[in-house]
């Protein structure tokens, strides 16, 4: 049972936005029209300028510069494209986060993190990639947003379980707060009735061993993505690395301390052609 | 990574994680230097490690201590302390990538004869680390913790 004043918190969030919905499922048809997905794109304002700001990022590869709407639309290819509307209509939830970060703009290069490193993982394990992943990655902590300021209120306490009493940062929350910032993300992602394999991967993202059923591909992706990107620092905040490492991701994957470091190499190369991404935050 | 001889500077690298800050420092010459390392070994892509030297323990930190030469400090002078190295709790069968940057470090320092002043190293959180050219003294920022000087 959520907490009334966590769940006031969580109600009061913005809603997901529709235009992002609705372009995604253009782009969901393979023969989805340049005019119709620019129709609906242009008249959210935000979306638009954030889709010009990372448009020409190097991390998309496009060769032609672009500076329309239009030719972002029609030059970028649809995986890209859907990437590209993930991200710029997402950096809005992240311009204020509480107790877990000095700064806000951390945790969307976090999130960010996170999002390019799954599809690393899921590309060199699998040889492809879910397009879920991307947007799950961009959105695993969004908990962090609305939990923030309640775990500034109790913050000395919090670091006394997990520095004096082995307790992880996740287990602190649950003990202090009644709710670990995992599943409050998964409540969100809810409401925004997400798919159901992207609020279980959110609600599940620390502990993907505890989920009962389905395919917990995706859970365990982002939990490895997670992990590498806290190991690295990047978007690192006070809950610091006070989290569990779960042994099993090794046979899961088959995957040796190397294959590691070599999908960080490759994520440190797409956090730099990415910066575009990473920069959304701070306009 | 940055080295500098002009005293008005502040070296300063954020979150460490799992990588290590090394911090070098000549008080004759007043020159000092800051490395952000992040993988232990660079035969794990030398083509990277041409082009980036700086992202491992192997080719970063010798190019530290020759880049501080070039601005006029000796080795024998140079005091040497380090940062970072965090770990994921329950590492026993997990990823290591902390414990394996400490080895890697220690195991150059060993070979060159090179001794560490002081350290703060392992745990579990983030570690900012700052280096005043003027002075030399070198400051860890940890999140819930006290500033430490090293």
């Amino acid at each position: 049972m959520v907490d009334k004043k966590i769940l006031k918190s969580i109600n009061n969030l913005p809603a997901f936005p529709a235009t992002v919905k609705k372009a995604s499922a253009l782009i969901g048809n393979p023969d989805y029209s340049v005019d119709e997905l620019v129709g609906v794109i242009q008249y959210d304002q935000a979306i638009t300028a954030n889709v010009l700001k990372m448009c020409n990022s190097a991390y998309f590869g496009v060769r032609y510069k672009i500076f329309t709407l239009r030719e972002a639309v029609a030059y970028l290819g649809r995986e890209n494209l859907y990437r590209l509307i993930q991200t710029a209509g997402t950096s809005r939830f992240y311009k204020k986060v509480e107790g877990y970060y000095q700064e806000a703009t951390r945790l969307w290069e976090h999130s960010v993190g996170v999002a390019l490193m799954s599809r690393i993982l899921s590309k060199k394990i699998y040889g492809f990639e879910d397009p879920k992943l991307f947007t799950t990655g961009l959105l695993h902590d969004i908990g962090k947003v609305v939990l923030g300021e309640y775990v500034r209120e109790s913050f000395q306490e919090i670091m006394d379980l997990v520095s004096n009493q082995g307790y992880s940062f996740l287990e602190a929350e649950e003990e202090l707060i009644g709710i670990n910032h995992a599943e409050v993300g998964g409540e969100i992602t809810r409401l925004w009735k997400f798919p159901i394999e992207m609020t279980e991967a959110i609600t599940h993202h620390h502990r993907p061993d505890l989920l009962e059923r389905g395919d917990d591909t995706i859970p365990w992706l982002i939990y490895l993505a997670d992990q590498v990107c806290l190991m690295m620092g990047i978007g690192g905040g006070e809950d610091g690395l006070a989290y569990r490492g779960l042994g099993e991701v090794i046979d899961r994957f088959g995957f040796c301390q190397r294959d590691l470091e070599e999908c960080i190499v490759l994520l440190l190369d797409d956090l730099e052609s990415a910066r575009e991404l990473v920069d959304l935050a701070e306009g | 990574m940055k080295v500098s001889g002009n005293v008005d500077d502040m070296l300063i690298t954020h979150a460490l994680g799992s990588c290590i800050g090394v911090a070098v420092y000549d008080p004759l010459v007043q020159v000092g230097g800051l490395l952000h390392f992040m993988l232990p070994d660079s035969s794990l892509d030398s083509s990277k490690a041409q082009k980036k030297p700086a992202m491992f323990a192997d080719t970063g930190i010798p190019l530290l201590f020759k880049s501080c030469y070039k601005l006029g400090a000796e080795k024998k002078r140079m005091i040497v302390k380090i940062a970072g190295g965090a770990k994921i709790l329950d590492d026993a069968n997990y990823f290591r990538i902390g414990q394996k940057n400490i080895t890697a470090l220690r195991k150059m320092f060993w070979k060159n004869n090179v001794l560490i002043s002081g350290e703060d190293t392992g745990e579990n959180y983030n570690r900012t680390v700052e280096v005043s050219i003027s002075t030399g003294t070198v400051i860890v920022k940890s999140s819930g913790r006290v500033l430490r000087e090293l």
